[in-house]
């Protein structure tokens, strides 16, 4: 039987070839969006899996929060003590690493020298609770003396070529020496850090480095990545509630109020290291992680995609019912049940959805390097092949088959034979306003996907175009370097010789990284000081700041080399007057201020500007300078350069700069990027949307129109005689060609105000995820609506015009 | 074999009712050889739509083989159908799709017989109507008269008990419907019922009895025989 229904099924491909092609081009290319987003998707949730212990491994995260209990800040690192205090009083823990990242740190063998990035300060645990998988050396003592590296392959070749690694030594920052004791295999792209080198934890332990004192006491520096390791299973929340005693125990806040108990302060908490890529999106991450609600988003695309082909089979099948009918009637007759009919059909669609899923196959190994392009990542289509995912796409096309196939296949089964085999049977009436409704949201789904894509590309356009409160272009950035700290002004000198160059400064962060620095600060209180509630974000900058981003004073001044007292004295930004209370800047000029141990007085404030990326509110800051007494890279990580203006040779002062860093640093490779690409890099993920969001709704639309083109040619074809009567009786070649096309474009037009409704609610939902954002505008959906409507008009109108040129005379005769 | 008593259809629209059996009775015996004939809308086609079990009457009584069938639901009406009936159109009403064996092997595969089996029974109906040399041919590869011959033995390959012929000679020259007269008498003559609708005075002479009908009604019947 089975043979039976195939064969003909086969046949009827083959004869009905445009409704064939448009139903499996519709279904390999919505099987094929499915199988490259599942692909993104598996990527996504496998983050960290690979670890044999991924279940049982847990991050120490840990939050501040104002007196309200707001959380000011949210670290997904904890000050360096916490790893061996939560070991000693949780016995439950059963290990525990602590990881510090290193980032741009010059590294030398030999005349080779490159800035090292992605560089990890790890203990001996971190291999027993991460899989490390080592090609030399032993991961048990690899990593146990100060000073030693464990590299991965292409780091070492970079330094030693083909030479063996093994116990050579690499210098860093030209201040310490590190011998290598491991080789060790690169982590998956699915892993939430990806360490190039691992540096003994140990080294830390050296004052000159960081200094054993400040791995046991320093609660202030939040720098330090956390992970234990747990049994599995483990009742995470039960620990987690005593955390508030654990810290109530182990630290305290000068200056607290009596009474004032520090887990009113800061709290820690456990995350699970396979939530980590997804789910977590902390102030300070090891590197940028996904997003949930973007793989959530593009899995629904997908299935849209994939309802908007499977609408199409379900159109075009009812639609020709007509052509099958006889075949149903003699089915009928030579005995078929119902049911058997149901079935027949069912395995046609079923076999066109295995036809689409072997072509879709075949589509999706070619276009995966695409999606790669887009989304930046290295997707393998081989994760397709494990038999966890395997069995399930194999089953879809079961699935996409009845569900496509379902309605036209009950449809069809209920016609009686009685009146086809007559010929009584009348085409495609009945179900049309079934068809209609299908129409409309196929329509609907591709309007949704035309706004959001322009709605994303506005708001793109809104960020990398509006003014952030100062001049983010020709600023050059460069790390700062230890070697500078006594030739700095001699260095500062020299580059403002360069008349391409008009302004350089240095500072704790720039302007696109987080703010993510607070000490606690204290404001002038009748005759004492007053400790803040409102958190407020501190930047170590030198005198040269304000002027080299051209950030405007609005009242008091700016930092002056003139003023010896400046060391002590601060700036803040309108936005910290204003959570201070204050309304009038220049009220604030000249007040006693706090900040952490540095007393002084406010000398100006500067107008508020976007420091992080337009996703973050402004929030209240201060600018402070170091203190004299200790050494500049204390405080400094980068160098800000302001280039003279835009019509200049750019190359040509970068390489003077890099001359002169050279005489100053010869040891120091010279690297540089551009501070307006920095803040472009911070809307990547949201430029990759938008080029996903285009290349989704155009095969959206694709598709959706390939199926009004199929319905629109059936649908004419039998009106054909009704064309040919009224074109005899007077009727024009565009009267019959608007009246061929306004049943359809009236679907377009409903279909459009029901995007727009959906649209609206996703996108404005969207967008609050950004602290500054456009607001939606009423001609963005006009422009999707006509879009759309022109879309379909130039699909119908093709074959309406075609019918309304045709002479009348054929179709009457046929009659 | 078939007896009905007062059988009744009517058909309505939101306008119109049309009444198309007006308290039916007659009665066909196993192997008599039956026309039905009339003007068009009188109530032959409703008549053997009934018959055929393709569609159910309103009101009166349908015995088949001394069982009410009358009320049958689809899935007995349809298990009665493939056992015992088989159907003749004038307009052939093969599947496009198919070639002459296979849609002479249909009815075969509704009624579950196995692969070999039915390859054996088809072969031999093809045989008997000369159009074994066809078997791989689609319909439109052929002429109407083989187009006949290939439905009379999609009919007939499950050995039912009664033909339902509607009009069978309608869209085929006199030769061939000649032809096609002759195996239905033949198959009549080996003892299958023939209940055949058909407007030609010619055809209706092939039969041992012919049921005149107008407006749902009998008007007569001849006795040929």
């Amino acid at each position: 039987m089975l043979k039976n229904y195939l064969r003909i099924a086969v046949r009827n491909l083959a004869k009905y070839k445009f409704i064939s092609f448009i139903n499996l081009f519709g279904l390999t290319v919505g099987i094929t969006c499915c199988l490259l987003i599942l692909t993104y998707i598996l990527h996504e949730t496998s983050y960290d899996r690979y670890n044999s212990k991924a279940d049982r491994i847990w991050r120490v995260t840990r939050s501040f929060n104002d007196p309200n209990g707001v959380v000011s800040l949210h670290l997904g690192t904890v000050a360096p003590p916490f790893g061996p205090l939560l070991r000693h009083d949780f016995p439950d823990i059963q290990k525990m690493t602590r990881v510090l990242q290193d980032d741009r740190t010059p590294m030398r063998y030999e005349d080779k020298i490159f800035n090292e990035d992605n560089m990890y300060f790890a203990d001996t645990n971190f291999v027993d609770i991460f899989d490390v998988k080592f090609l030399a050396g032993n991961p048990k003592t690899a990593l146990t003396e100060p000073n030693s590296i464990v590299l991965t392959p292409d780091v070492a070749h970079k330094y030693f070529g083909d030479a063996d690694p093994m116990n050579k030594v690499i210098r860093m920052d030209n201040q310490l020496n590190f011998k290598v004791t491991g080789i060790f295999t690169p982590f998956p792209s699915a892993a939430h850090f990806h360490p190039a080198t691992l540096l003994s934890f140990s080294t830390l332990e050296d004052s000159a480095v960081y200094g054993k004192k400040q791995l046991e006491t320093n609660y202030g520096n939040n720098s330090f990545f956390t992970y234990i390791l747990l049994p599995k299973d483990y009742p995470v929340k039960s620990m987690e509630a005593r955390f508030p005693a654990f810290l109530d125990r182990h630290i305290s806040f000068k200056g607290a109020p009596p009474g004032y108990l520090p887990h009113q302060g800061t709290k820690l908490y456990l995350q699970p290291l396979t939530s980590i890529h997804l789910h977590s999106h902390l102030d300070s991450e090891a590197e940028q992680n996904g997003d949930a609600g973007r793989v959530r988003t593009f899995g629904a695309i997908a299935l849209f995609i994939l309802l908007i082909a499977c609408i199409n089979y379900m159109n075009l099948s009812t639609a020709r019912s007509s052509l099958r009918a006889r075949e149903i009637g003699i089915r009928k007759v030579s005995g078929a049940l119902r049911r058997e009919i149901v079935v027949q059909f069912l395995s046609e669609s079923v076999l066109i959805s295995y036809i689409g899923l072997i072509l879709a196959a075949g589509l999706t190994w070619l276009t995966l390097p695409a999606l790669d392009s887009i989304t930046g990542l290295s997707l393998s289509a081989e994760t397709l092949l494990q038999p966890a995912v395997l069995i399930p796409v194999c089953l879809t096309p079961l699935l996409v088959g009845i569900l496509s196939g379902l309605y036209p296949a009950i449809f069809l089964s209920s016609f009686q034979p009685s009146k086809v085999l007559k010929g009584l049977f009348k085409a495609g009436g009945g179900n049309i306003s079934f068809r209609k409704v299908l129409v409309v949201f196929q329509f609907a789904i591709s309007i949704v996907l035309l706004i959001s894509t322009a709605i994303v590309f506005q708001q793109l356009h809104y960020m990398e175009n509006t003014s952030l409160g100062f001049n983010k272009d020709q600023i050059v950035t460069l790390p700062y370097n230890s070697g500078l700290d006594k030739t700095y002004e001699s260095f500062r000198t020299r580059v403002l010789q360069d008349p391409h160059i008009r302004a350089i400064t240095r500072s704790s962060r720039i302007p696109s990284g987080r703010l993510l620095d607070s000490q606690g600060a204290s404001t002038e209180s009748g005759d004492s000081l007053r400790p803040v509630t409102t958190t407020i974000k501190v930047v170590t900058v030198d005198q040269d700041f304000l002027s080299t981003y051209g950030i405007p004073i609005a009242a008091g001044r700016d930092y002056s080399r003139a003023y010896g007292t400046d060391t002590t004295n601060f700036i803040l930004n309108v936005d910290a007057t204003r959570s201070l209370g204050v309304s009038r800047p220049g009220d604030m000029i000249g007040r006693n201020f706090s900040d952490g141990n540095t007393k002084g007085k406010i000398v100006g404030v500067m107008k508020d500007f976007n420091f992080e990326s337009l996703r973050q509110p402004i929030v209240p800051m201060i600018l402070t300078l170091p203190a004299p007494s200790r050494p500049a890279s204390n405080y400094f990580a980068n160098i800000s350069v302001k280039l003279a203006g835009d019509n200049m040779d750019i190359a040509k002062a970068i390489d003077r700069l890099g001359e002169t860093w050279k005489t100053y640093l010869p040891e120091v490779p010279f690297e540089y990027n551009f501070l307006d690409a920095r803040f472009a890099k911070l809307y990547q993920s949201e430029q990759r949307q938008g080029q996903l969001f285009t290349v989704f709704s155009a095969i959206a639309i694709f598709i959706a129109c390939l199926g009004l083109f199929g319905l629109s040619a059936f649908s004419i074809s039998q009106r054909i005689k009704e064309i040919g009567i009224r074109k005899v009786l007077g009727a024009g070649t565009g009267t019959i060609v608007w009246l061929l096309s306004i049943d359809f474009l009236g679907l377009v037009g409903l279909a459009a105000i029901l995007g727009f409704l959906f649209a609206w609610y996703f996108m404005d939902h969207w967008l609050r995820d950004f602290a500054y954002h456009i607001s939606i505008q009423w001609w963005i959906f006009l422009a999707a609506g006509v879009v759309a409507a022109f879309i379909a008009l130039a699909t119908i109108s093709f074959q309406a015009v075609r019918a309304a040129l045709a002479n009348p005379v054929n179709s009457l005769r046929n009659e | 074999m078939i007896k009905i008593t007062e059988l009744q259809k009517t058909y309505r629209t939101e306008e119109v009712e049309t009444i198309a059996l007006n308290k039916l009775s007659f009665e066909v015996k196993e192997g008599e050889f039956v026309s039905v004939m009339g003007p068009s809308g009188c109530g032959k086609s409703t008549l053997l739509n009934i018959l055929g079990l393709l569609d159910d009457p309103d009101g009166g009584s349908f015995l088949f083989n001394g069982t009410e069938v009358a009320h049958f639901n689809e899935r007995k009406r349809a298990d009665l159908r493939k056992r015992n009936i088989g159907f003749v159109f004038q307009s052939f009403n093969l599947i496009d799709e198919l070639t002459v064996f296979e849609n002479v092997e249909l009815p075969l595969i509704y009624l579950g017989v196995k692969g070999p089996e039915r390859k054996q029974r088809v072969e031999v109906v093809l045989d008997k109507m000369q159009i074994m040399h066809r078997r791989n041919h689609y319909p439109q590869q052929l002429s109407g008269g083989q187009q006949q011959r290939v439905a009379v033995a999609r009919a007939v390959v499950n050995n039912p008990k009664l033909i339902l012929a509607d009009e069978p000679t309608g869209n085929l020259d006199s030769s061939n419907g000649n032809e096609v007269m002759q195996l239905l008498t033949d198959l009549n003559e080996q003892g299958t019922t023939i209940i055949m609708v058909t407007h030609s005075e010619h055809d209706s002479r092939y039969s041992h009895r012919i049921i005149r009908m107008l407006d749902g009604q009998t008007v007569t019947e001849n006795i040929l025989v």
